[in-house]
This record gives structure tokens, C-alpha cells and sequence, in this order.
């Protein structure tokens, strides 16, 4: 027996019918329609160009920092559970997830180092999109929607680094919104809506948590939702040959 | 639908049923030239396999660092006791460094304000569509980047050296107020050596592609620099020390 004719009962059943309407996508009409059909792939584009699939084009760094920023939504979903945003319980909930909760500690590390590996990530796919001189036109409102996406990477990083509430956090917070605050007139205030007061307390853990577990994230899923869309939509990547240049 | 009326082999046919004719001959390029036929293939599968052996290798990179490096954590905050020295994230630290040779409001808000706003009008400015999607444009481009990047590289750093050694804020202390030797001179110093080599490439007739390569270098490079200063080499005080030699055994990639 072959091994689809042995797969076969599974691959008729009613139920994997219900979950798979085709099979594997194997002819170019298929292979077409898997892009606009399925909701998981419709943000690709149904057919890329050659230069463009070279490594050393783009090096792979837009995907890159959005498979970080899915590691960091799944492992900060994890510490979700344990962490409390309060001054009094901040710390201990980190002694906890250190010292008992099983992998803790390892969940802790895998959501920091993946925060750092982001902002890199970011900051590299930007300079490649740079010096392909891949923000020209059709691109420049994408390359626009990429400045805002490393702003929010920026502060969704920075408002995650307050919340373990040791002296790492509270001084690295302090000094940072410090910066913020020398613009002339708005600068104090705009620290002060941060911070919900003039000093780090309660009510900046309480903002600092709710722009890191909620709002930022939720603007960065947005962005890069239509940063990629809007890739497909300028007509993919603008690789190109060397040789087509005079 | 008229009766077939015959195809003649004219160049401009009287009563046919063809809906297009030739009506001119035009020397130039199209779009498909050297391409063949269509230089694209199908997105199902390869790229679909390239995301996931990218999420796969990621995930395992990040995994196995998680194993041997762990994410610090301090003694609880206590905002009766400074530590010492008091460090932005390091992403922001290249601020904080510029602030000990600046006054705030110059390192803290034009600054940053400035490259934010060279960023968003980039696309507007340098707009020439002819060497999209090519490294550095051309072989020029490449050398371009190479020497700003050299040049800024000595420059910031040299900055930061001599500003240490000689601070303007203490030579100029009793001679100049204070918004001259702490805001418009370093202001203007860093203004000259950001715009010097877009002079001298505007003086050699380089394109806006080419000039805006070296204004870009030279703000990238300078942030690395003054962000490797702020995070390697501040020590206690925020002083300069070399990495390796922080006294109070003080050791700066425990604040990552
Ligand atoms: C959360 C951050 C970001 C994510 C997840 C992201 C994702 C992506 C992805 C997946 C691509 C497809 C090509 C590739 O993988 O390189 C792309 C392309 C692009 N990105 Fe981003 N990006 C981000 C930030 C940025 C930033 C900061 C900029 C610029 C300021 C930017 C500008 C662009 C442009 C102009 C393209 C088209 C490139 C081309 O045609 O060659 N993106 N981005």
C-alpha cells in the first residue's frame, strides 16, 4: 500500500474535511488561491520576485522582528499570570517567578533577551531598508509606518524595563524620563502624565504595566499587520538585480 | 455579430473584426527587458519555509541563551538610595551620554527631535526611484558609506575624549553664559561634523542619494559610538573609565 492510499481514510473523513477544504496546494492555481484564501497567509503576496528572496538582500530582519515580537507576546502572556503590578507586590511576584514557579526564571530570560534581540532587530531592519534605498517611492508611507513601529518598540521596551520594581528599574526609569522632561514647557508635563506624578510610584508601575501589556502591544500587532500588507501592496520587496543598473 | 470578413495581411486592414491594430513602431525598453517571461515565483512554498525555519532558528537562539545568561535583578527599589552609576536602557543611553556634554535641552529634545524628523522626511527628500533595491546604490554609494562611517567614527569618539578631558562647560565658565557654552557651541559642533561631509560631498557634485548615504551613516555611527561610550566605558559618576578597569567592581553588562 502507498502512503496516501493509507492516509486516505483520514484525509476523506468528514472531520479533516471540516478543517482542511484542500489538499496540498501543488499547481499554480492552488498555490495561488492558499495565499487569498487562507486568513493566516493573505498578508503574503501569491507570487515574490527572485532578487528579492536572496539572504543578502534583506537579510530576513522584518521577519525576524516579528517572530521576536510573537516570542515576546507568548512568554509575556506567561509571566501575565504571575506578575501583580502593585509596589508592595511587583518584587515579590519576581522573587516567585524566579525562585518557584516552575521554568520561571527561564520564561523571564527568554521574554528579556527576546525584548533586547527586538529593539536590535528594529534597529538593523531599518538600515537595510536604508541603504537598499527601499523607502523610496511607492514606499515612503510604509517606511513612515516603520518609524512609528520603532518608536512603539522603543516604548514598549522601555515600559517593560520598570516593572521587576528592583534599582535597575526604578533608577534606569527615572533617569530616562528625566531626559523626557527638558523640553520646554510640555516636557515636565509630558513626564508627569507618564508618570502619573512627579516622582516613580504606584501610579507609573500602574501606567507603565497597562502601555506594556495592553495599548503597546496592541498598536505594534496593528502596525505590523499593515506594515507587511502594505509590503505586498507596493508591490513587494524592491530587490532588484545588480545588472539591471547601468 | 457581422458576417467573418477576410484577414488581409495590410498593415492598417479596412473592415475587419480585429480589435487592435499596429499603429506605430517605438524604439525603447520595456519594463521585461533580460527578465524573461515573469522573474517571480510562487510565495507557496519557499517563502512559507523560509518563515518557518527563520522562527525555529530564532526561537532556538533565544532558547539557548536563556539557558546560560540570566535576566538580572537587583535589590528591591528604594528611591532613598541612588545607585551609582544611574543608567538609561541602553537603547537610550546614547541620550544620556550626550547630556554630559550638552545642555539638556539641546541632547534630551532637539536632538533626538531632529532625527526623528530627518527619518519620517527621508522618503520626501531623497526620492529618485532609479536605485531602489540596491545596496548602497552603486559602487560610489558603498564608498561613501565606507568613509563617513570611518569619519564618524573618529569624530564622535574624538568628541567625547576632549570634551572630557578639556569640558567647555569649565573653560568657558566665567567668560560665556551658559546657553552659549553649554547649549550653541556644542550645538554647533556637532551640527559642523554632522553636516561637513554632506559639504564636501555637495562640493564633488554627489546626487541627493549619496549625500543623504553619508547623513545617514554619520547618525547611525555616532549613535553607536556614544552609545557604546555610555554603556561600556561610564563607570561610577558616570565617569570615564576604561571597561575593564571599573572601580567598586562595577560591571556595566549587569544592567542589561
Ligand atoms: C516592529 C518592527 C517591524 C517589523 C515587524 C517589520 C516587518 C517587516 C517585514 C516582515 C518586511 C518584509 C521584508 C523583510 O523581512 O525585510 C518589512 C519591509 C519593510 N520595512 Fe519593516 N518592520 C518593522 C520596522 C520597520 C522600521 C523601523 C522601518 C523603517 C523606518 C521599516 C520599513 C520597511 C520598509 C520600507 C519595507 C519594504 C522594504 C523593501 O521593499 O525592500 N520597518 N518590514
Amino acid at each position: 500500500m502507498t502512503r496516501s492510499s493509507l492516509l486516505t481514510p483520514l484525509t476523506e473523513s468528514r472531520v479533516w474535511r471540516s478543517f482542511f477544504r484542500h489538499g496540498l496546494p501543488d499547481n499554480p492555481l492552488d498555490r495561488s488561491l492558499v495565499m487569498t484564501t487562507n486568513i493566516f497567509f493573505h498578508l503574503h503576496p501569491v507570487k515574490v520576485s527572485r532578487p528579492s528572496l536572496r539572504w543578502s538582500y534583506s537579510f530576513g530582519l522584518g521577519i525576524i522582528s516579528a517572530i521576536l515580537f510573537a516570542l515576546l507576546v507568548w512568554s509575556g502572556l506567561l509571566l501575565m499570570f504571575y506578575y501583580a503590578p502593585t509596589i508592595e507586590r511587583a518584587y515579590p511576584t519576581m522573587k516567585d517567578i524566579q525562585m518557584t514557579v516552575p521554568l520561571g526564571q527561564f520564561t523571564r530570560n527568554m521574554h528579556r533577551w527576546a525584548a533586547h534581540a527586538m529593539v536590535l532587530a528594529v534597529i538593523l531592519h531599518m538600515a537595510r531598508v536604508f541603504y537598499t534605498g527601499a523607502f523610496k517611492p511607492p514606499r515612503e508611507f510604509n517606511w513612515i509606518v516603520g518609524v512609528v513601529l520603532l518608536l512603539l518598540t522603543l516604548g514598549a521596551s522601555f515600559t517593560g524595563y520598570l516593572l521587576p520594581w528592583d534599582q535597575l528599574a526604578y533608577w534606569a526609569i527615572t533617569v530616562g524620563t528625566n531626559i523626557a522632561s527638558y523640553a520646554p514647557v510640555a516636557g515636565p508635563m509630558m513626564r508627569e502624565l507618564l508618570l502619573g506624578g512627579t516622582e516613580v510610584g504606584q501610579n507609573s508601575l500602574l501606567r507603565f504595566y497597562t502601555l506594556h501589556v495592553a495599548i503597546l502591544p496592541l498598536l505594534i500587532g496593528l502596525l505590523v499587520s499593515l506594515h507587511i500588507w502594505r509590503v505586498r501592496k507596493d508591490g513587494g520587496l524592491a530587490a532588484r538585480r545588480n545588472s539591471e543598473v547601468k | 455579430m457581422a458576417a467573418q470578413t477576410p484577414v488581409s495581411d495590410d498593415i492598417f486592414p479596412k473592415h475587419t473584426d480585429k480589435t487592435f491594430a499596429l499603429v506605430e513602431l517605438v524604439r525603447g525598453e520595456s519594463a521585461m527587458v533580460d527578465k524573461g517571461p515573469d522573474d517571480t515565483v510562487f510565495a507557496f512554498p519557499i517563502v512559507l519555509l523560509w518563515e518557518i525555519v527563520l522562527s525555529l532558528g530564532i526561537t532556538l537562539a533565544i532558547f539557548l541563551f536563556s539557558l546560560i545568561k540570566q535576566a538580572p535583578l537587583e535589590e528591591i527599589a528604594n528611591p532613598f538610595v541612588t545607585t551609582d552609576p544611574a543608567k538609561a536602557p541602553w537603547y537610550f543611553i546614547g541620550l544620556q551620554e550626550l547630556l554630559e556634554h550638552m545642555h539638556p535641552v539641546v541632547a534630551g529634545v532637539l536632538i533626538p527631535g531632529a532625527l526623528v524628523l530627518f527619518l519620517v522626511v527621508l522618503p520626501y527628500i531623497d526620492h529618485a526611484r532609479e536605485d531602489a533595491g540596491i545596496w548602497f546604490a552603486s559602487a560610489r554609494g558603498k564608498r561613501i558609506v565606507v568613509w563617513t562611517a570611518i569619519y564618524a567614527a573618529v569624530a564622535m569618539t574624538a568628541y567625547i575624549v576632549l570634551d572630557n578631558a578639556f569640558s567647555l562647560r569649565e573653560l568657558l565658565r566665567s567668560v560665556a553664559p551658559q546657553w552659549i557654552a553649554q547649549g550653541l557651541l556644542p550645538a554647533a559642533i556637532i551640527a559642523l561634523i554632522v553636516i561637513l561631509p554632506a559639504l564636501a560631498l555637495w562640493r564633488l557634485k554627489a546626487n541627493t542619494r549619496q549625500v543623504m548615504l553619508a547623513l545617514f551613516t554619520v547618525m547611525i555611527v555616532s549613535a553607536v559610538v556614544l552609545t557604546v561610550s555610555g554603556f561600556l566605558f561610564r563607570g561610577p559618576g558616570f565617569k570615564l573609565y576604561l571597561p575593564w578597569q571599573m572601580p567598586n567592581g562595577y560591571n556595566p553588562w549587569d544592567g542589561l
